[in-house]
């Protein structure tokens, strides 16, 4: 049986170059389409969201993987061809400089900043100060790039050593651990339900209405999570899975953190702590669902390069996908939890 | 497919809609003006636990779907008496975003019975000049009513009383001038287009308080429980001196706007792609709206539930939230007519 | 020693307002939350995200319609984010503390046993010019425990609970100021509030939720999970508004001693709040009318737009200096919103419907 390591570097790359960007996810849907066969039953919901059922006698339990990554859609094109864009999903405008990107007719074009980088008054720069290169005349541009275009950060992983270099791997790297995982649990000790979310960088709102539909007893939400050693209690990358205690909306609900801290025990993975301040994931949705449910959330740190990259440890996101698997596969000590 | 041209738009809704008083929180009077304008056209019709109006209406032919819901909301920004000082003067606080810049030497209409006062401020001959540039908080406005002291004043108005723009219904051309387009148009398209009976199962919802978080349209949504929305609006066209054309848009005159995204949703693509379709069949023009502005009640309708796809037609308005709005008749008519045909096109193309 | 169902408004609220229990870990103040209610109600019981629920079953006839009473049980405070050399801690809030109020004041950091610590300060000697004109931010303060650096290590591990550490003070008049009195003294309402409708049962069902989460996220939690779950006909959450003082503008407040505050605005249904306009009529009772334009802020909020909708209303405490240790707020002001809230809950009328039909 192949190792989760494995699977996971099998997985990623093409992970990482498929198409979705909030709300609109076909691209990374399909790949994650053939990754389940066999895993389980696969469904499609109204907000989008890829649900897989493994049913199983054992409390329902939901995992829940965004499976977009951000992007950009186009507000205008100018009188010369030039586009502007919005920017879909948590990511800052200086971050997109140079970016490529690939629209849904498969359109190519570059992010350029035709003005200085920070704001106006020194502030952060906005997103109106990016330009779309296409390449094109103005009939052309006006004719491939209508107001409404959406672009997905064209993505060229690279790997130095352990370290995987790409721009979609918040959380195409999440998306990638929870099929590892499924692939090594075998028989899970779960009424099983999964849910690879969409538009989560548009506020969680596959969560909302996935949770909804699942209603489960418990839920753990694997995410990514950038990390910087130098804050206050920061977490680093290549030291393990982040347990989030507290986020945006979010505070970890004691029994579905032992839950995962008994699996990172039972599987040999060290575990770091996450406090972010101002970022959230899909659990601040999904613990507010229908009578509420106990969430966890399980995050692989990731690094920032100021630019389009992030670097992620392909250990951390094996240790996720060990975690994962271990906690499938263990039976829960108590159905759902009490606070 | 339709071959007849669909129900009229009906300007005297619009007229009455925009004339009436209806901030988030108080919209008794308008809700009351929709009963009237509809209540013969409507199998059933309800008033739910928030205020918001709900009315179903049954398919020709007994068509069981799909179910789809239309919704405008009643509501329009503005103000609420929160203080009277002990002279006489009322202390208020926004209802909603409003350009504080606006509200200097406006005139509002006070509570149930539209009392009159004045937004006033010391005059430029009493103030510094470096105090004439700077924009007042509202925390140190107040209206005048006349009244010389707080007895007097509470004999006719009282904390938690509304008030609007004191604006009044006017047409010259193709342009009508009114407060509150934003969103009584949605609200007079969807009023017009319930005179007739539809194609496919509708429930019409004119929703309370979307202008202070999109509340109404919870509750409601999940009652209704439709196969799909869409939402009728009544949006900020872009024109202003020297913009360039791209920059504009949507522009007054130039058709119904469509919403791909914006803060509050990612409109359902196949909706929105047979939405265009139609409209381009029946020779209806449309712009897109500007993505990445403002927020609906259809983000709110398309959370509800195990979710809902949503999307969004509008009618673009200038100067949204400020006392007298424009608009052009003729993108009424469209967004009726527009509206109607997409129920006939969804009896062949939905799923 | 008094026993606990002879003890006054006051030593209520005392009692109440030293437990812990900030967003996330209500727990460490449900158990008392669960005692006290149980004086009165007919069943207490905690659901799944904690929440404390209290039940009076009602006299009328079934099935009879429910009305969910709300007060939060959590009380803003901190967890430790990181231990420094030193043994300093860092901090991250838990609800928003008013952070002028925090420097040289004391805590309990909530670890096994407590540990006494102290936000410090630089005194005025070594400060820089300048220094003291500055409002320090959360991230910039740190507790000292007085204990060596291996010591804090091993005690105190990241995520534990911090809260404000300020015994009860007695002021003139009956007065008293402590920390958390938002919402403990909403708490003391809904316990007085069980303590008459159990001698005085209602027609209706009322349940009284000791609510978890409502200063931490922009959805309270709690709120929004007991409304899905209770699926109740009328909400009414009890906080604290804000009382009397100079610099306040005509409306902001309401005065200490005023009585109960009745919120006006969207988030309140017009008829709930007439409801209890009339029974404070009734009682000879003065209420102070608050007008709330763009929401009350309090659980009320997300009752009000669960489910299909519920109709919802606010009754205030007035409460002067909010979200820090020295809250204050008057017994008489609790009994009385107590007081009124049983007596509109007994007069609601059995037939009742949230919803009108009008074709």
């Amino acid at each position: 049986m192949k190792s989760l390591a494995g699977s996971v570097d099998d997985l990623l790359p093409s992970l990482l170059s498929a198409f979705g960007p909030p709300g609109r996810e076909s691209g990374v849907r399909a790949v994650l389409r053939r990754a389940l066969r066999g895993l389980g039953r696969v469904t499609e919901d109204a907000t989008g969201n890829l649900h897989l059922h493994r049913p199983g006698k054992g409390p329902r339990l939901l995992v829940a993987a965004p499976m977009d990554a951000p992007g950009v859609i186009v507000t205008r094109v100018d009188a010369t061809g030039l586009a502007r864009v919005a920017i879909l999903g948590n990511r800052s405008p200086a971050e997109l400089v140079g970016a490529a990107l690939r629209f849904e007719d498969d359109a190519r074009g570059i992010l350029g900043c035709d003005r200085p980088k920070s704001g106006k008054n020194g502030t952060e720069m906005e997103a109106d100060q990016l330009f779309l290169e296409t390449g094109l005349g103005p009939k052309e541009a006006n004719r491939r790039f209508r107001v409404g275009s959406v672009g997905a950060i064209e993505d060229r992983p690279i790997r130095l050593g352990d370290l995987w270099c790409a721009s979609n791997l918040d959380n195409r790297a999440g998306c990638a651990a929870v099929v590892a995982a499924l692939r090594a649990a075998g028989s899970p000790r779960y009424d099983l339900h999964v849910i690879f979310s969409a538009q989560s960088d548009a506020g969680a709102r596959g969560a909302v209405t996935g949770a909804f539909g699942v209603d489960p007893e418990a839920a753990v939400v694997v995410d990514v999570a950038h990390v910087d050693p130098k804050e206050t209690g920061g977490a680093a990358v290549g030291k393990g899975p982040c347990l989030g205690l507290k986020e945006s909306g979010f505070l970890a609900h004691p029994e579905a953190l032992a839950l995962v801290k008994r699996a990172a025990a039972g599987a040999g993975v060290s575990t770091q702590w996450l406090i972010r301040e101002s970022e959230g994931s899909d659990a601040r949705a999904i613990r507010a669902a229908r009578t509420g449910v106990p969430t966890a959330l399980v995050a692989i740190p990731a690094r920032r390069s100021g630019g389009p990259v992030s670097f992620v440890h392909a250990r951390d996101i094996a240790q996720t996908a060990s975690l994962m698997a271990r906690l499938l596969t263990t039976p829960p000590k108590s159905k759902g939890g009490r606070r | 497919m339709s071959r007849d041209a669909g129900p009229p738009f009906e300007e005297r809704f619009l007229e009455t809609f925009s004339n009436a008083v209806g901030v988030s929180g108080g919209e008794e009077t308008v809700r009351a003006a929709v009963v009237e304008a509809v209540q013969d056209h409507v199998d059933s019709l309800e008033v739910d636990a928030m205020g918001s109006l709900v009315a179903r209406i049954a398919a020709t032919g007994r068509r069981r779907g799909p179910h789809v819901m239309l919704c405008a909301h009643m509501d329009e920004v503005g103000v609420m008496v929160t203080g009277i000082e002990s002279d006489g003067r009322l202390r208020f606080r926004k209802v909603g975003g409003i350009d504080s810049r606006i509200l200097v030497g406006q005139v509002f209409r006070i509570g149930k019975n539209g009392l009159r006062g004045v937004a006033g401020t010391l005059p430029p001959h009493l103030i510094s000049r470096a105090d004439r540039d700077k924009v007042a908080a509202i925390e140190d406005l107040y209206l005048d009513i006349g009244a010389k002291s707080r007895e007097e004043a509470q004999g006719r108005v009282a904390v938690g009383d509304y008030a609007t723009f004191d604006t009044t219904y006017e047409r010259w051309g193709d342009t009508r001038k009114g407060k509150a387009f934003d969103d009584r148009a949605g609200c007079a398209v969807l009023a017009s287009v319930v005179l007739r009976r539809p194609p496919v199962p509708v429930t019409a919802v004119w929703s309370v308080q979307e202008e202070v978080g999109l509340r109404g349209a919870a509750g409601a949504a999940r009652r209704v429980a439709p196969d799909l929305a869409v939402v009728l609006e009544g949006t900020a066209s872009g024109e202003a001196p020297g913009l360039a054309p791209e920059e504009s848009a949507p522009l007054m005159g130039a058709g119904p706007a469509l919403t791909v995204q914006d803060r509050s949703l990612m409109a359902d693509a196949r909706l929105v792609d047979l939405i265009e379709r139609t409209a381009r069949r029946r020779k209806i023009p449309t712009q897109w709206k500007r993505p990445g502005v403002g927020g609906t009640d259809a983000g709110r309708i398309a959370l509800s539930g195990a979710g809902v796809p949503a999307a969004v037609i509008s009618v673009p308005c200038r100067y949204i939230h400020a006392p007298a709005a424009y608009l052009d008749i003729r993108d009424a008519r469209r967004t009726v007519a527009l509206v109607w045909h997409l129920l006939h096109s969804l009896t062949k193309e939905w799923p | 020693m008094l026993r606990a169902d002879e003890r006054s408004t006051t030593e209520w609220l005392q009692h109440l307002s030293a437990l812990p229990g900030t967003p996330g870990h209500e727990r460490a103040a449900a158990r008392e939350v669960e005692k006290a209610f149980s004086l009165y109600a007919d069943r207490v019981e905690r659901d799944r995200v904690g929440n404390v629920r209290a039940w009076i079953d009602g006299v009328g006839a079934p099935p009879r319609p429910r009305a969910l009473l709300a007060a939060h049980m959590d009380r803003i405070g901190f967890l430790v984010k990181a231990v420094e050399p030193g043994g300093y801690l860092r901090l991250t809030e838990l609800g928003g503390f008013d952070p002028r109020t925090l420097l040289g004041k004391e805590v309990v950091i909530h670890s096994k046993p407590p540990i006494a610590a102290v936000f410090g300060t630089r005194p005025p000697h070594l400060q820089k010019p300048g220094e003291s004109e500055r409002v320090l931010p959360v991230e910039e303060l740190y507790l000292d425990s007085g204990r060596p650096e291996r010591e804090v290590r091993r005690k105190v591990p990241v995520g534990t609970p911090v809260t404000l550490r300020q015994p009860p003070v007695s002021l003139l008049g009956g007065r008293i100021a402590a920390p958390a009195m938002d919402d403990r003294a909403g708490l003391v309402v809904l316990l007085r509030t069980l303590e008459t409708l159990r001698q005085n049962r209602p027609a209706w069902d009322v349940i009284a939720v000791a609510t978890v989460e409502e200063e931490f996220a922009a959805v309270c939690l709690g709120a929004k999970t007991a409304t899905e779950s209770l699926d109740p006909q009328l909400g009414i959450a009890i906080d604290v508004s804000h009382g009397d003082m100079p610099g306040a503008r005509e409306g902001e407040t309401v005065p200490l001693g005023g009585g109960p505050s009745l919120c006006v605005g969207g988030n309140i249904h017009p008829k709930v709040v007439e409801g209890l306009r009339s029974s404070a009529r009734a009682l000879g009772m003065t209420v102070q009318i608050e007008g709330c334009p763009m929401g009350s802020s309090t659980d009320a909020m997300d009752i009000q737009i669960a489910r299909e909708g519920v109709p919802t209303a606010v009754i205030g405490i007035p409460c002067r200096y909010m979200h820090t240790g020295i809250e204050t707020v008057e017994p008489r002001d609790v009994d009385h919103c107590a007081h009124l809230l049983a007596h509109y809950l007994g007069a609601l009328p059995e037939e009742w419907r949230a919803t009108e039909v009008l074709k």
